[in-house]
Order: C-alpha cells, then sequence, then structure tokens
C-alpha cells in the first residue's frame, strides 16, 4: 500500500492544515471558555500528525519491497463514473423535473446504456419500479416527494 | 426483581399492542431480507428506513428499527452457508465452516444450528439486557460531564482499536468524523462553522446521508468495479434439524459464544462483527479436533453465530441506559430516537418507560418470529438470492436516493449522501474503514459539550478529568488501548529482526 498510503495521507495532511487554520480563524477562546474553533483545532492537529506517520511508513515499506497495488485496477471504472454521473444529474435535476420522470429515466440509463439490457426489457422495469416506488413512498408513506414538471396534474 | 417483573409486564402490554407487533415483524422480516442481501448492510439499510418512520410513533418505529438489525444477524448466515458470500460483515466467519458443511451435503443442519444458536444467544442477551440496563442506568446518573467526555473517549478507541485493518488511519477517520460533526451553527457562540454559505449545511452534515453515502452508495461502487461472481447451492436444502450429535458439538460453543458475544457487545467500539471473530478463534483453540475447523465444524458455525447475535443485543445496553452508541449501527439508532424528540441516556427509562421496556421485549418476541420465519423460509430467501445484480443495484441506489431526500425534502441532502458515497469508495481503496467516522461524527456535538462543560466546571482546569475516579479510569483504559498496539508492534518488530 506504498503509494496509495502516501497519496491518501497527503491528501489528509492537507485537509488537516485547513480545518486547523480555519478552526483557530473561529476563535480557540481560552481555557474557561473554549471558544467554537477549539476542539476542532485540536483535532486537526492530531489528523495532521497522524497522516504524517502514515507517510513516513510507506519509506519503509517501500525498502521491504512491498508490491505496489494498483488502486483504479478494475475493469470497469467508466461505468462506476457513468453512474455516479447520472446520480448527481438526479440530484441536481429532481426538484425542476420531478420524482416520477427523473425516476424513469434513471431507471433507463442504468439498465439500457450501463447494463445493455433490451429496451422493451429496461422501460418495461423501470416504469414498474417508478410506479411500484410512488405507490410505497408518496402514496403510502407521504414523503412528499418532488412533483417538477408533473405539478399541474396534482397527483 | 420484582421492579424488573412489573417493568417486563409492562413491556408486554407495550410490544404485545397489534401494531407494535405488525412493525416487529415487518422489521425482522426486513432484517432478515437485508442479512441475505449481500451490498446492503444494517446500517445503510436502518438509515433507508429512517425517514420512512417518521410519521410512526417513536415506538413502533424503534421496534422495526431494531427488528432490522437482529434479523439481519440471522439473515447473514444464510448467505454465507449457502453461497459463501456474507450477506452482512457479521456473518463473514460463518462461511468458512458453514459453506464447507453445504459443500458437503450438510446445508441443513448449519442453517438449523445457525438458526437456534442465534435463538439461544439472542434472547439471553436480552434477558441480561433486562437486568443489568436498569442497573447501569442507575450508576450513570451519577456521571457528570467528565465522565462522558472520558466514556465517549474510550468509545472511540476501542472502535479504532477494534476495527479491521490499520488502528492509525482509524484514528484519524474518528479524527475526520469529529471535525465533520462540527459543521453547522455552534450553539455557544452562535457562529457557523465551516458551512462556507451552505444552507443545507447550516444544521450540520446529516447522519443519515453520511451512512447511506458511505456504507450504501460506495459499497454499490464498488460491486460494479468488480462483479460480484455467485454460485448458487442448488441441491435441496434439507433435514434442518441439527442432530443429538450436532447439539453435543455445538452446545458449549453457544455457551462460550452468547457469553463473549455479549461482553464484546456492550463495550463502546465492540460489536457483533468482532465478537464473531472472537469466538471462532476461541473454539478453533479449545477444540479437541482444531483441525476439522475450516472443513466444515458445527462448532465454526454455531459459536459465531450466537456471538454476534448476543452482540447485537448487548450493543443496545449502553445506548439505552448511558446514551453512548456503542457502533455505527447504534449510532444511528442514536439519531433516530433524537428524531423521534427522545434523548437517549440515564434518564430515558422514566422519561419514556414504554419505549424503553416495548423495544427491550418486542427483541424477545422478534427473536421467537425469527426462529420460526427463518427456517421455513429460507428456499424464498435462495429464490431472492438469484436476483440478478443488475437490477439489485439500481434499487439500492433508488431506495438511497429517495431515503435521503425525504429526510429534509432537501435535493442537498441527496447531494451529501452521494459526496460520501465516493468519499467512503475511495476509503475502501485506500483501506480506510468508515465505521470510527460515523461514530465520531455523532459523537462530535456530544463530546464538545461534555468538554466545554466540564472546562467551565472546573474553571478551564484540564486536571478535571483525572481526578474524578470515573473518569480517570476510562482514560487509562483508553491510553492503554493507544499503547498496547505499538508494543506488540515493536514486539514483532524485534522478534522478525532476529
Amino acid at each position: 500500500m506504498g503509494k496509495a498510503d502516501r497519496i491518501s495521507g497527503s491528501f489528509w495532511f492537507i485537509f488537516s492544515v485547513m480545518v486547523s487554520i480555519e478552526s483557530y480563524r473561529l476563535g480557540l477562546g481560552t481555557l474557561h471558555q473554549p471558544g467554537p474553533g477549539f476542539l476542532f483545532f485540536w483535532a486537526g492537529i492530531f489528523l495532521g500528525i497522524l497522516s504524517v506517520v502514515v507517510i513516513i511508513r510507506t519509506w519503509g515499506s517501500k525498502k521491504a519491497g512491498e508490491p505496489e497495488i494498483s488502486i483504479f485496477g478494475g475493469q470497469n471504472m467508466t461505468k462506476v463514473v457513468l453512474v455516479l454521473i447520472s446520480l448527481f444529474l438526479y440530484a441536481l435535476l429532481m426538484e425542476k423535473i420531478g420524482f416520477i420522470i427523473i425516476t424513469l429515466l434513471l431507471f433507463v440509463f442504468l439498465l439500457g446504456v450501463i447494463e445493455k439490457k433490451r429496451w422493451f426489457f429496461a422501460i418495461f422495469v423501470s416504469i414498474s419500479v417508478t410506479v411500484i416506488a410512488y405507490l410505497i413512498f408518496e402514496v403510502w408513506l407521504r414523503s412528499q416527494l418532488p412533483k417538477g414538471l408533473l405539478g399541474f396534474l396534482r397527483l | 426483581m420484582v421492579d424488573v417483573i412489573q417493568n417486563v409486564i409492562f413491556g408486554f402490554q407495550v410490544a404485545l399492542q397489534p401494531i407494535n407487533l405488525i412493525y416487529c415483524f415487518f422489521g425482522v422480516l426486513i432484517g432478515t431480507l437485508v442479512g441475505v442481501l449481500p451490498g446492503l448492510g444494517p446500517p445503510a439499510a436502518i438509515a433507508l428506513l429512517l425517514p420512512a418512520t417518521f410519521k410512526v410513533a417513536p415506538v413502533s418505529a424503534i421496534i422495526m428499527l431494531a427488528g432490522i438489525y437482529y434479523g439481519a444477524m440471522y439473515g447473514g448466515s444464510t448467505t454465507s452457508i449457502l453461497v459463501n458470500i456474507p450477506g452482512e460483515a457479521a456473518s463473514v466467519v460463518t462461511c468458512l465452516d458453514g459453506y464447507k458443511m453445504a459443500r458437503k451435503g450438510r446445508a441443513g443442519p448449519a442453517l438449523g444450528i445457525a438458526a437456534f444458536s442465534s435463538f439461544i444467544a439472542g434472547t439471553f442477551a436480552v434477558i441480561a439486557l433486562t437486568l443489568v440496563g436498569p442497573f447501569l442506568a442507575g450508576i450513570a446518573l451519577k456521571f457528570g460531564p467528565p465522565e462522558y467526555f472520558s466514556l465517549m473517549i474510550v468509545g472511540i478507541t476501542v472502535l479504532t482499536y477494534l476495527s479491521s485493518g490499520s488502528m492509525i488511519k482509524s484514528l484519524m477517520m474518528a479524527a475526520v468524523g469529529l471535525i465533520l460533526g462540527g459543521i453547522g451553527m455552534d450553539v455557544i457562540s452562535g457562529k457557523y462553522r465551516f458551512t462556507y454559505g451552505f444552507q443545507v449545511l447550516a444544521d450540520g452534515v446529516g447522519l443519515v446521508p453520511a451512512v447511506m453515502g458511505l456504507f450504501g452508495i460506495s459499497e454499490v461502487l464498488e460491486n460494479l468495479e468488480t462483479e460480484i461472481k455467485r454460485e448458487i447451492l442448488t441441491a435441496k436444502v434439507k433435514n434442518l434439524l441439527p442432530t443429538l450429535k450436532d447439539w453435543a458439538d455445538s452446545i458449549w460453543a453457544i455457551i462460550r459464544g452468547t457469553i463473549l458475544g455479549f461482553f464484546l457487545g456492550i463495550i463502546p467500539g465492540g460489536g457483533a462483527i468482532v465478537a464473531s471473530f472472537a469466538s471462532y478463534a476461541i473454539e478453533k483453540k479449545v477444540s479437541k479436533h482444531p483441525e476439522e475447523f475450516g472443513k466444515g465444524a458445527i462448532a465454526g458455525v454455531a459459536g459465531p453465530e450466537s456471538a454476534n447475535n448476543a452482540a447485537a443485543g448487548g450493543s443496545f445496553i449502553p445506548l439505552l441506559t448511558l446514551g453512548i452508541p456503542a457502533n455505527a449501527v447504534m449510532a444511528i439508532f442514536l439519531g433516530a430516537l433524537m428524531i423521534h424528540g427522545l434523548q437517549p441516556g440515564p434518564l430515558l427509562m422514566k422519561q419514556a418507560p414504554d419505549l424503553f421496556w416495548g423495544t427491550i421485549v418486542s427483541m424477545y418476541i422478534g427473536n421467537g418470529m425469527l426462529l420460526v420465519l427463518n427456517l421455513p423460509l429460507i428456499p424464498l430467501w435462495v429464490m431472492v438470492l438469484r436476483v440478478p445484480y443488475y437490477l439489485l443495484y439500481p434499487l439500492i441506489i433508488l431506495f438511497c436516493l429517495i431515503g435521503a431526500y425525504s429526510i429534509g425534502n432537501n435535493a442537498g441532502d441527496v447531494i451529501i449522501m452521494l459526496i460520501f458515497g465516493i468519499v467512503g469508495y475511495l476509503m475502501r481503496k485506500f483501506r480506510y474503514d468508515g465505521a470510527p467516522m460515523v461514530l465520531a461524527l455523532v459523537l462530535g456535538p456530544m463530546l464538545e459539550e461534555a468538554l466545554r462543560q466540564s472546562l467551565i466546571l472546573s474553571r478551564g482546569n484540564f486536571s478535571i478529568f483525572v481526578s474524578r475516579p470515573i473518569s480517570l479510569g476510562f482514560l487509562v483504559v483508553a491510553v492503554l488501548l493507544l499503547i498496547v498496539p505499538i508494543i506488540t508492534q515493536r514486539k514483532k518488530l524485534s522478534i522478525l529482526k532476529e
């Protein structure tokens, strides 16, 4: 885990420095009356020290000749990225477009495009899932899902 | 003793109300399903269903959520035995001997003993919870802010000590969780911390989106990358009832597993996963035929299965009596109680006796339901397992999306969940454990309050944490836990050098 630990250790080190600076700006207060940044300043310092330890340890393992493990070696990285993009789009657009349409689109995308199932199957499953989810969450549990474009229907 | 009996009777009156029976039934059923399905563990499942309980009475809600937790412990063993895929982490060890038993045509007795040992251990844990709970709550009433502070420090340290992988990394994740817990408005000064103008962060990072991201979405992403291969045993499962010899081989394993699991469950930071591994190690050590372990020893199924169920029951104790969650799942329960307007802690028993005793007694009933439900339903669970992953993961994702949205009808929470999903996915890649982060995220605000109150009490003198004996005791334990790994590592290194 040599290289991976160096990357993640460095990330957390930068993160901890940022947290400590920000906490210092919030105000550490006094020991009598700790300010809003007190605990987080020290948590940041603690995290920073540990991340340095993680980085230093990688030097030892390098000498020991541990094999490097590739981190993103899986064959389906594009799949992961595409699914993530579709989910972020879902979150950003769900209030504008509304639950029913956006869920339908998401499922057609996941089943039809990502999983490359037959279109008839993908559309059939998408419609069934959307309808069932709507009945469970909106009608039965009254979750108040966003109506969006279909708002005029007053479902 | 009379008190206890009265309380239990009261608990039965609550738990036997038809509506609560129905919720208990749904809880254990969903729990078993969650346990059976790989890729959806109890923390994510409970977080998912939490928003669905907002409109329900708190007692019914908690009864159902508790059912999901101990139900998952039952269900997890089914997939371990039949498919060699643990449905959730506490059933990983059950694969070792359970699957081997199934390969030898003894799937029936393996499933049977798993269910019976789960039932025995679960019931024992609930009885112990009934007896120990009021006693511990009594002690906890004497706790002041310094004791709470030190206890929470122990909780976080134990979890990092027991968590899988590097302890340093776990401690780091605890620190990150603590920092994330500080996001939002500071109650004492009224200042906004780390919100950077994002309205959605003003109330802090929600526990539910964080858990669903870290344990739900990230697992889906990981499974998408490396597709799960499944080999389902097609042979018919028969002879579910273990024979007399099976019982003789496993009864002591069940007893040891139950006791061990219960105590590991009570300790903040312990829990079902550690308990199952510890029990397996012990059984292998005390066995007269250790060479049979890993080749289908029934004690290797009975011990861990009883340990994880006893631990699941035991972990309710610190939450219900001290208000301190023992593990990530209990952290979500803490969140659930607070969302329903209840303050977990020593006063819970007085303020909401129906909830306290109703939930405990519902676990007796739920354990019974699980025993009756599980054995006949095994064919159904095997069928569920045949649902292909390309259908399963969109459904898990959809549940997460709806769950995160319906906490506050806010798409911002969905974004937070997705960000935690990416963080959790990267954490899996870089071998960081998510559980300490979740626990610290929940404990963070409580820890800060206890720290500030203690320092105000002592007028800025840190010695208040060591001058009070109970607090000192907790801190000594925490320091020991931090030092022990360093010493043992040194020893290992010096042995290696020689």
